[in-house]
């Protein structure tokens, strides 16, 4: 059969933020869905969130409620949502109550008032809250077949989109037939964490659509579900090409360092123990950026906004004017329970807005701290896919992160998360006649060719300050309580670039 | 607790409407009748029997302290109203008296929607019941600003 002649699948909006994305483009129409999940999971809100989006007075949805919760109450729970419209119950939502045909009657008779009422109302979208209720009396299994096949033969027959919503366990899907006849199964979870509730969903089932798979991050606000893809909805967006532009990092003698700057979509980490000057070099990297007309975005977890901009100012870096002018935004996040892929959006949202080019986050410790505990398991491949996703796009990432400072190690972090940086720089504090100094070093920069000296600094007014020249006379600097060399500072350059000279 | 006054209002108009809809010499507790029956049709489709029954037996609860007339009265199992028809031979109270126990009953009922639903569901119920009548502005201090 030729592409021509095949027949063309509509997707429906799903009406939840993010949903879209998951289901590959939205659900498909004239579909037989489930909805699975545990009481209070979300499974009627994500229902409603479908119903109102897709609802119209030409094509109404027809809601089915049977036994459990009322429809009294449900609608009076339900309205507090902010994608409840009101005006949709006049002629594009009706409910119908089946608790009576289903007490007295047997599923024929259910299936009979169904076809009447969807005869009568030519619906889009038909739900039936909860099926499982409907069939909780013993059946045998050809009757609960049957009647299940005749259902969705006969909504599918009369074009529409079908939810049927059930409390059911993950071990039933092997022997309940609903789950053989239905086009989609949505499966959402909820579990507790320590203190922490994590909500997930994960699409078994989506015929006819590229769904992505895996469980995926939901939260229930007053605007009901928004569910955040593990691609960070980015399967959809076009990726920037990234170019081979190298940005300053407002430090000359660091973008030196760096074969003149940090390469566009690179993930930089800024390592080292702390009051050594990561979020100022990372604070200085914005800047730069912003004055260069590249919009920046600030993730900060362990200080509030205001007084992430006041300390920029006290190194003369004015964050305030580019938040006015859009060019800039410093995003606190900080909400109890969050997970990463709310992160992420939050970021992505931000980076879209702005078309931000450079992201700072600071820092990882914080981020992960911001975490649910249930999340902080995933913390290191939700990292991953947050860097791929994010360089993907062309934006050059710097994350701080906080390392103990060790005088007999030299760890690069704490996360070992340093392979998925393309370039790390690593301060530390040193030992040197009776001060504590501070020393950087660019350890890796994954296709670039940085200097390998190891040089002191100062956090003046002006933000990092390097020293003129590299730190010599000193063996063991990077254990931090180096020893003085026997030869002098002089010899030890002089030695160092004759060796250069004979390897060019 | 008293019958919330924008209820009262619109039980009138329907009652009002009725009573325009239906013969000259109906009298008032058929009128009466045909707006509860309206109301329970769509109310059981929405609530179920069960829902609508106990929906009504407590409107009626409540009515009965503003208008004793009313302990004649019973809710049926399947929501249909009894003894409305015999509020005025046994209590001896005239037609005013009956059509003030009806007013009551159905505000009480639409009193209870308001307070589950909110204004603009219980309108859209009415609406969805009475859609020729008009019925837009059921609130009278909304009327009286305009």
């Amino acid at each position: 059969m030729s592409t021509q002649e095949k027949v063309e699948i509509n997707n429906l909006p799903t009406g939840v933020p993010g949903l879209d994305e998951i289901v590959g483009g939205g659900l498909p129409e004239f579909s037989f869905n489930i909805i699975a999940g545990a009481p209070g999971s979300g499974k009627t809100t994500l229902a409603h969130q479908f119903v109102f989006a897709n609802a119209t007075p030409e094509r109404p949805a027809l809601y089915f409620t049977v036994l459990g919760e009322s429809a009294i109450k449900m609608l009076r729970y339900q309205q507090q949502y902010t994608f409840f419209d009101p005006a949709k119950l006049r002629g594009s939502i009706r409910f119908v109550n089946l608790s009576q045909v289903v007490l007295e009657k047997d599923l024929g008779a259910v299936l009979e008032e169904i076809t009447k009422e969807v005869e009568r109302a030519n619906p889009a979208v038909v739900v039936v809250d909860s099926f499982r209720t409907m069939v909780r009396k013993p059946q045998s299994d050809m009757d609960l077949q049957s009647f299940i096949q005749r259902l969705a033969l006969f909504l599918a027959s009369w074009q529409a989109t079908t939810f049927l919503i059930g409390e059911y366990a993950e071990d039933e899907l092997r022997d309940n037939p609903i789950f053989t006849v239905a086009d989609g199964l949505f499966w959402l979870r909820q579990t507790a964490e320590r203190n922490s509730i994590v909500r997930k969903l994960q699409i078994i089932k989506l015929r006819g659509q590229d769904s992505v798979p895996g469980l995926h991050t939901f939260r229930i606000t007053n605007a009901g579900l928004q569910a955040f893809s593990r691609t960070f909805g980015l399967t959809a967006r076009v990726r920037n090409p990234v170019g081979r532009r190298h940005l300053s990092f407002g430090v000359p003698e660091l973008d030196k360092m760096l074969d003149g700057g940090v390469r566009e979509g690179d993930s930089l980490l800024v390592a080292g123990p702390s009051g050594t000057g990561k979020s100022v070099l990372a604070t200085q990297f914005i800047a730069e950026g912003v004055r260069q007309g590249e919009p920046g975005i600030v993730a900060v977890f362990e200080e509030r906004p205001q007084a992430y901009a006041e300390r920029a100012a006290s190194l003369g870096l004015d964050l305030e004017t580019p938040q006015k002018d859009g060019k800039l935004t410093i995003l606190y996040l900080r909400p109890l329970d969050l997970s990463v892929d709310e992160t992420m959006h939050s970021i992505l949202d931000a980076v879209q807005k702005i078309g931000a080019k450079r992201l700072v986050i600071d820092s990882l410790a914080g981020f992960e701290m911001a975490l649910s505990p249930g999340f902080r398991a995933d913390f290191r491949e939700s990292l991953y896919r947050m860097i791929f996703a994010l360089t993907g796009i062309g934006v050059t990432i710097i994350s701080t992160v906080e390392v103990d400072e060790s005088f007999t190690e030299f760890p690069f972090s704490t996360y070992s998360i340093s392979f998925l940086c393309d370039d790390i720089i690593r301060l530390r504090y040193v030992s040197i006649d009776g001060q504590l100094r501070k020393i950087m070093v660019v350890i890796k920069m994954r296709g670039g060719n940085h200097a390998k000296d190891i040089r002191e600094y100062e956090i003046t007014s002006k933000g990092v300050v390097l020293m003129d020249q590299r730190l010599t006379g000193y063996q063991g600097l990077i254990s931090g309580l180096p020893v003085r060399s026997s030869r002098s500072a002089q010899e030890e350059r002089s030695s160092h670039d004759s060796e250069i000279e004979n390897q060019t | 607790m008293t019958t919330p006054p924008q209820m009262r209002d619109l039980t009138q108009r329907l009652l009002t409407y009725e009573a325009s809809a239906g013969n000259t010499s109906e009298s008032v507790e058929s009128t009466i009748l045909r707006v509860y029956e309206k109301l329970r049709g769509n109310l059981c489709l929405l609530a179920g029997v069960a829902g609508f029954y106990s929906l009504a037996s407590r409107a009626l609860t409540l009515a009965r302290s503003e208008a004793p007339s009313l302990s004649a009265v019973q809710v049926a199992a399947d929501g249909n109203l009894q003894g409305m028809s015999a509020i005025e031979p046994l209590t001896n109270v005239k037609t005013e008296g009956v059509y003030e126990a009806g007013v009551t009953l159905i505000s009480r009922l639409l009193g209870l929607l308001l307070i589950f639903l909110g204004e603009a569901l219980t309108m859209n119920l009415v609406r969805d019941a009475w859609p020729d009548a008009a019925l837009d502005d059921a609130n009278p201090q909304n009327r009286r600003k305009t």
